[in-house]
């Protein structure tokens, strides 16, 4: 009876033992990946990012809906991002906390108008991870989804316009015509 | 002490030049040069863009899957996922002449090694601007394009790197983030080599 009441605390403190590390790691954003990203920017920024609610279950359903093209999908959206943003800093910004294997693809940005686009990529085997942090006016949304890329072109296949090719070979055509 | 610090500068730089060189040399996708820093700081609107091989084979499987039937178009799919690198640095400005010749020359210099050929070098006399064409020949094949196009306003860099088959290239034009022009700059060459 004395043993099941030492099991009875044990259990929690070894419980507590475990996930506070986990706790302290995610509230301070010290860690890499997606809400790294975020936590990084909303403390640079001093902004905060709308989180969607129930977005387990969207990607969830995502996932169904694209044969499993589509999932793992995370969305944050900041609002009224005030001041303009540094294209390096956030890079940097970016960069140190996206995590390891997270390569860049694409990296646009505009001093005039407070245009920022990151997009990241990182190999996940026959699917590909994509992390997006695009900035527009006082607007920013960072999105990461995994792609299959089999299955999304299945999908789209359906959506294009039959005749696309000749549209496409005609313009080519016509743009070295012009020279 | 001057001397030392000349000395240095030298070294420095030559050790730059042959990480450059042993970069290409691996067939892999160069590091941003000091230039090039300097560039997107001076610039309005930049775009970088940065593929290495298994961006482009994932790249590639989103090409149009009904086109799979055509030859050329499968042919271009397979040019693509057998590229081992495509490299983009776009920079647009809002004053005419925001480069120097100089740093146009550093970076036509970014390329240089035993396999690479100028194939094109444009001129207007008293002009910065103008178009630098490079191919990269390995036993009579194209294995490489560097195109360095000035504009007043505009400067672009694309470097491709893997085997090309130069009669497909037009349809990288506009993907990839390789600016159609600067395509149009390689076909106008090779017409005018062909001439």
């Amino acid at each position: 009876m004395r043993d099941n009441r030492w099991y009875a605390l044990l259990i929690p403190v070894g419980l507590a033992i475990v996930m506070t590390p986990m706790i302290l790691l995610a509230a301070s954003g010290s860690g890499t990946g997606f809400d790294a990203v975020v936590h990084g920017i909303e403390g640079r920024y001093h902004a905060h990012a709308n989180r969607i609610p129930f977005m387990m279950l969207i990607s969830g359903i995502a996932g169904i809906a694209t044969h499993g093209g589509v999932h793992g999908l995370h969305i944050a959206e900041i609002e009224n991002l005030q001041g303009p943003v540094d294209g390096k800093e956030l890079n940097d910004l970016v960069e140190q906390r996206v995590g390891k294997g997270w390569q860049r693809m694409i990296r646009e940005t505009s001093r005039d108008s407070n245009d920022q686009t990151l997009i990241y990529v990182k190999p996940e085997g026959e699917r590909m991870g994509l992390l997006v942090v695009d900035l527009s006016g006082h607007e920013m949304d960072v999105v990461q989804v995994s792609v299959d890329p089999n299955h999304i072109d299945d999908d789209m296949g359906q959506f294009r316009h039959p005749h696309g090719k000749r549209h496409d070979h005609a313009d080519s055509d016509r743009d070295t015509q012009g020279d | 002490m001057k001397r030392y610090k000349v000395l240095a500068s030298v070294l420095a730089l030559g050790i730059v030049a042959s990480g450059a060189a042993s970069a290409f040399a691996q067939d892999s996708l160069p590091a941003a040069s000091p230039i090039e820093k300097t560039l997107a700081d001076r610039a309005t609107h930049v775009t970088e863009v940065t593929l290495d091989k298994n961006m482009l084979a994932f790249a590639a499987k989103f090409m149009d899957k009904e086109k799979d039937g055509d030859k050329d178009d499968k042919a271009v799919k397979d040019m693509v996922q057998n590229l081992k690198g495509v490299y983009v640095r776009d920079y647009e400005f809002d004053k005419d002449n925001s480069y120097t010749a100089e740093e146009l020359a550093a970076l036509r210099k970014y390329i240089q090694g035993s396999d690479w050929s100028p194939m094109v070098h444009e001129r207007t006399k008293g002009a910065t601007e103008g178009t630098d064409v490079y191919v990269k020949l390995v036993d009579g094949q194209i294995q490489g394009l560097y195109v360095l196009d000035a504009e007043p306003k505009e400067l672009a860099l694309v470097l491709i790197l893997g085997p090309l088959d130069m009669d497909k290239i037009s349809s990288l034009g506009g993907n990839f983030g390789i600016p159609k022009d600067a395509i149009k700059s390689v076909k106008k060459a090779e017409k005018e080599a062909g001439k």
